[in-house]
């Protein structure tokens, strides 16, 4: 895990406070660019989160599947959906074929509602408890796809690609990368 | 026709067979992506830790790389497991 840096992750410019936690709860504000940024994210994840087909017209219809899906081959979407038995090709089938188009209805639910919650410029959005969770886990996820995409291997990922010239391909990746960090490091330290 | 019999030793691998039950556990591992902050955060959060023993087990997943997080019959660490995907924690199954 990186190590924590005392609510500042980031090491491109010091990030306001997005959530802050109020009597109320949760509440959230988001500058005009990170809100921006934000919602393409949020979409992109969501296209990736479609079920697996089903060939059998009978199991799409009753929502079982008879056969295992097979293991996903983008390694961003194998993140999201990590192997529980990683030594038993069999069972971690068949724990896919029960939980897969689970995971991926939860995981869609929670991005639309994060887009469905984006604050405007200037507006501050309460959040209830389940909601929260629903920004936490999107957030989240949307650092793991990126992660992913970027080749981070390193507990200390600034270490790996802290110092990228700015004309290299991945560096507007690794400002929205830093920008998902504070934002989820904020809202865990918003809720605990 | 001869009466089938049965053996002790016969008796004893099936016993073994029906009750092997040893508690399944569910295994968190680090990952070079999420935050120390958060994973404990999400122990709290699903398990019902209190805040120092979350941390404890988050350094134990940071430090060896692995830690055991929850334990029980193989369908409830399916669904520990299935939950701790849900907030994107690397998580295994297996027998103790």
């Amino acid at each position: 895990m990186p190590p924590d840096g005392d609510g500042n992750v980031g090491h491109y410019y010091r990030f306001p406070d997005c959530f802050r936690r109020t009597a109320n709860g949760v509440e959230l504000r988001l500058p005009r660019w990170e809100g921006t940024i934000l919602a393409e994210l949020v979409r992109l994840i969501d296209g990736m989160l479609e079920p697996p087909p089903v060939d059998d017209p009978l199991e799409a219809l009753v929502g079982l599947r008879d056969t295992a899906p097979p293991p996903p081959e983008d390694p961003a979407l194998a993140r999201l959906l990590p192997d529980p038995y990683p030594e038993d090709p069999l069972a971690s089938g068949d724990f896919r074929r029960r939980r897969t188009d689970d995971a991926l209805a939860h995981k869609r639910a929670a991005a639309r509602r994060v887009l469905a919650t984006l604050p405007g410029p200037g507006q501050a959005l309460v959040l209830d408890e389940e909601t929260a969770q629903d920004w936490l886990t999107t957030l989240n996820d949307l650092r793991l796809v990126l992660g992913t995409r970027l080749g981070i291997t390193d507990d200390n990922y600034l270490d790996e690609l802290g110092d990228l010239p700015s004309d290299d391909q991945r560096a507007p990746f690794i400002e929205m990368y830093d920008l998902l960090t504070n934002l989820v490091d904020n809202l865990v330290r918003a809720l605990f | 026709m001869t009466a089938t019999t049965v053996s002790p030793a016969d008796i004893e691998e099936i016993d073994e067979a029906l009750s092997d039950d040893r508690p399944w556990i569910t295994i968190v591992w680090n990952d070079p992506i999420n935050l120390m902050s958060y994973v404990t955060y999400v122990l709290q959060k699903l398990f019902g830790y209190d805040r120092p023993t979350a941390h404890k087990l988050m350094l134990d997943v940071h430090q060896k790389g692995r830690a055991s997080v929850s334990s029980g019959t193989r369908d409830e660490m399916e669904r520990d497991a299935a939950r701790l995907h849900t907030y994107g924690l690397w998580a295994t199954v297996r027998q103790d």
